[in-house]
């Protein structure tokens, strides 16, 4: 009984998502590092509040995929539009689509010459324009929401993994982004650190926040996705509502995958 | 009682020394022939220098009378430091004009006061300071040395600069004297009365411009009696040419140094070129073809004093250096940190001032300062092309006809002289380097 009232509020969400407004649109996007190709005419529609699992094996070109959507990678053939502005060689427009994506990477990336408030309150000041104390209050709140204020003062070095993946989530979302990237966020934290991660991770979902999320949780992609991708080679092979991905996967590639890592 | 006798210092001493020189047969020989060396040497030096030392006296014979002979007839050694003491103010200030030495003075000591809080623990705003000195004290300076008319621009930025220093001096005084900062309660006052907090820098910059032009008629009747640069020499020389090279080489390095790691092809050859034909030139040949061959480019009529030859030469030369140590130093920071700067929105610049820049001096430090050092002592090779710096005017002091001969001396004091600036710097660079990496842990 419990399970189904879950699905269909599960459902509830794909239909909600899929009414709002696209906000990231990838049409036939190609990417090749010299010789090899990592993305092979990637057509994909993001919904605002939409909350993508994308998975595969490694080499999938899985990482490439979300790094084209801030431009971290360049892509060489098709189009990639973020919140209406299409990604070219102008560099304004790349610098207006990083200020609406948040993006959290394996390695955290902190800042670590500046203590975690300063890491968060950076892109308020700098991208924001906000005046400091507007601009550290903001960050204070942001790092309420993923319970860590009391380290405020300190310097990252001195957190744990877990304690600095969840600040650079916040330094994230202190610049007010309209979508937030995951880039395995928690493949290079110790087992007792993920689950505090993932927890901020889906509390960050309900608050609907629109997410694309790579990773390997097959736990956290059942609970929190809307759509799982599945790709292999630089395509997308398969996507699907968790429900039928896991329980009824059509490609072999796909069965594959998940008959090695469930 | 017998424990006060074992940790009395002769004691302890004499344990030391069993302990770390005279543990073994060859160790205790080795220590007796380097303690036999050491107490030669140094006896050697003091007795020549102090014991021997003769202080007054008119000229070099003088001295040589006074010494007298020994017991075989052979001279006494001693030093005659009476030379040095006439010739000092040679040393230090060249042949500058002697009633207007004070102005020398004056500018160093303002160097020396604005530059204190960067020694002071715990001062806000270091960062300000040092660029605030960088940026203004080289007008104040060249007007306070050279003197002259001086245009509405030189004007300007003097009075900036007397504002600027003496608002630095208050506000880091008060702080330490009063606990109370004047910067603070300036802009506390402003931002809660008159602007929103992100106007605020640029409200004190514009309140400091308008007390700076209204300084600048203050001072207009204020003018300094004409120094010709031909007169500028000594330390100071150098102290004005090695100054020039640091202030304009670093920053001049790290645009280099960016220009060098730029994607666009055009900017890229020209940073590789550059640096690259002077980095392989010696400081002479760069000396050379500045004073020499320079004019033989330019139009007939035109001249550039040599002054601003040599200096703009050691500027080259040092940003070069300068541009690969930052080259380092950027190679250093991991490639993440430029994707976490780029995907927080931060552009091109602000990622290389707030995020990249500061980690990577971090790690250039030792090097800027050793590079730093080097520039010092280098600045010395401009005597080849007809300067009086320091070394000149101590090669001058034994062709100068009442000490003709006399050189040991006067080497040994510019030798003094090099080796407190060099020694300073290496230890403020070895306590900011501990100090920093401190800050990360």
């Amino acid at each position: 009984m419990e399970n189904q009232t879950a699905v269909s509020e599960q459902e509830g969400h794909v239909a909600s998502a899929l009414s709002s407004e696209v906000i990231i649109s990838l049409k036939k996007v190609s990417k090749y590092f010299g010789d090899f190709q990592a993305l092979n005419g990637i057509d994909l529609d993001v919904h605002t509040g939409e909350r993508i699992v994308i998975c595969g094996p490694s080499g999938s070109g899985k990482s490439t995929l979300i790094r084209c959507i801030n431009r971290l990678e360049e892509h060489q053939e098709g189009d990639i539009e973020v919140t209406g502005v299409k990604l070219d060689e102008n560099l304004k427009n790349v610098d207006q689509v990083r200020s609406e994506v948040g993006m959290v990477f394996q390695s955290f990336n902190l800042f670590p010459h500046l203590t975690v408030l300063q890491n968060c309150a950076l892109s308020p000041i700098w991208v924001r324009k906000m005046g400091r104390s507007e601009a550290e209050e903001l960050a204070m709140e942001y790092l309420n929401r993923v319970h860590i204020p009391e380290q405020a003062e300190k310097y990252p070095g001195q957190l744990s993994g877990g304690q600095q993946q969840r600040v650079a989530i916040a330094r994230a979302l202190a610049m007010q982004p309209r979508v937030m990237l995951f880039d395995e966020p928690t493949s290079a934290l110790d087992p007792e650190m993920i689950k505090e991660v993932l927890d901020t991770m889906i509390e960050l979902a309900e608050s609907g926040m629109t997410m694309l999320v790579v990773t390997h949780e097959m736990g956290f992609a059942d609970r929190v996705a809307d759509r799982i991708i599945f790709m292999d080679e630089g395509q997308i092979v398969e996507q699907d509502v968790p429900q039928e991905f896991f329980n009824n996967p059509k490609n072999d590639r796909t069965k594959l995958f998940l008959s090695q890592i469930l | 009682m017998n424990q006060t006798v074992s940790n009395s210092i002769t004691v302890r001493w004499w344990y030391w020394a069993r302990e770390n020189l005279f543990n073994s047969w060859l160790n205790t020989i080795l220590s007796i022939i380097c303690i036999v060396i050491i107490y030669n040497a140094v006896w050697g030096i003091f007795s020549w220098a102090i014991l021997n030392g003769i202080w007054e006296a008119k000229d070099r014979r003088e001295c040589f009378a006074i010494l007298g002979k020994d017991e075989a007839g052979n001279p006494i050694q001693g030093a005659c430091w009476a030379g040095v003491r006439e010739w000092f103010n040679n040393i230090i200030y060249g042949r500058y004009v002697k009633d207007e030495q004070w102005r020398v003075n004056l500018g160093i000591s303002i160097l020396i006061v604005w530059m204190i809080p960067l020694w002071v623990p715990n001062l806000k705003r270091k960062f300000l300071i040092g660029f605030g000195a960088i940026g203004l004290y080289p007008f104040l300076a060249s007007y306070l040395f050279l003197g002259g008319e001086r245009s509405w621009f030189v004007s300007f930025m003097v009075s900036l600069a007397i504002i600027t220093f003496c608002y630095n001096t208050v506000d880091w005084l008060g702080v330490k004297a009063f606990r109370v900062s004047l910067a603070d309660s300036l802009r506390w006052k402003m931002v809660n009365r008159i602007f929103a907090e992100k106007q605020h820098t640029f409200a004190l910059m514009g309140l400091f411009a308008i007390i700076a032009v209204m300084l600048a008629f203050l001072i207009q009747d204020w003018i300094l009696v004409d120094v010709s640069w031909v007169r500028m020499g000594g330390f100071h020389l150098t102290l004005v040419i090695s100054g020039f090279a640091m202030t304009v080489g670093l920053p001049c390095g790290i645009i280099l140094a960016l220009g060098r790691r730029s994607r666009l092809p055009i900017i890229k050859a020209f940073a590789v070129t550059f640096i690259e034909v002077f980095r392989s030139v010696p400081l002479i040949t760069i000396l050379f073809m500045a004073t020499a061959m320079f004019p033989l480019f330019m139009p007939e009529g035109f001249e550039l004093n040599k002054l601003v030859q040599v200096i703009a030469a050691v500027c080259l030369f040092t940003s070069c250096y300068m541009a690969e140590i930052v080259r380092s130093g950027l190679q250093a920071i991991p490639k993440g940190q430029f994707e976490a700067a780029s995907s927080i929105g931060l552009g091109y610049w602000q990622s290389m001032g707030l995020v990249v820049m500061p980690q990577a001096l971090k790690f250039m430090i030792p090097n800027i300062v050793s590079s730093f050092i080097g520039i010092f002592k280098d600045t010395t090779l401009v005597y080849i092309v007809g300067m009086f710096d320091i070394l000149a005017m101590t090669r001058a002091m034994g062709n100068d006809v009442p000490w003709r001969g006399e050189f040991h001396e006067p080497f040994l004091m510019t030798a003094i002289i090099f080796f407190v600036c060099c020694y300073t710097m290496s230890q403020y660079s070895q306590r900011l380097e501990r100090k920093l990496s401190g800050e990360n842990k």
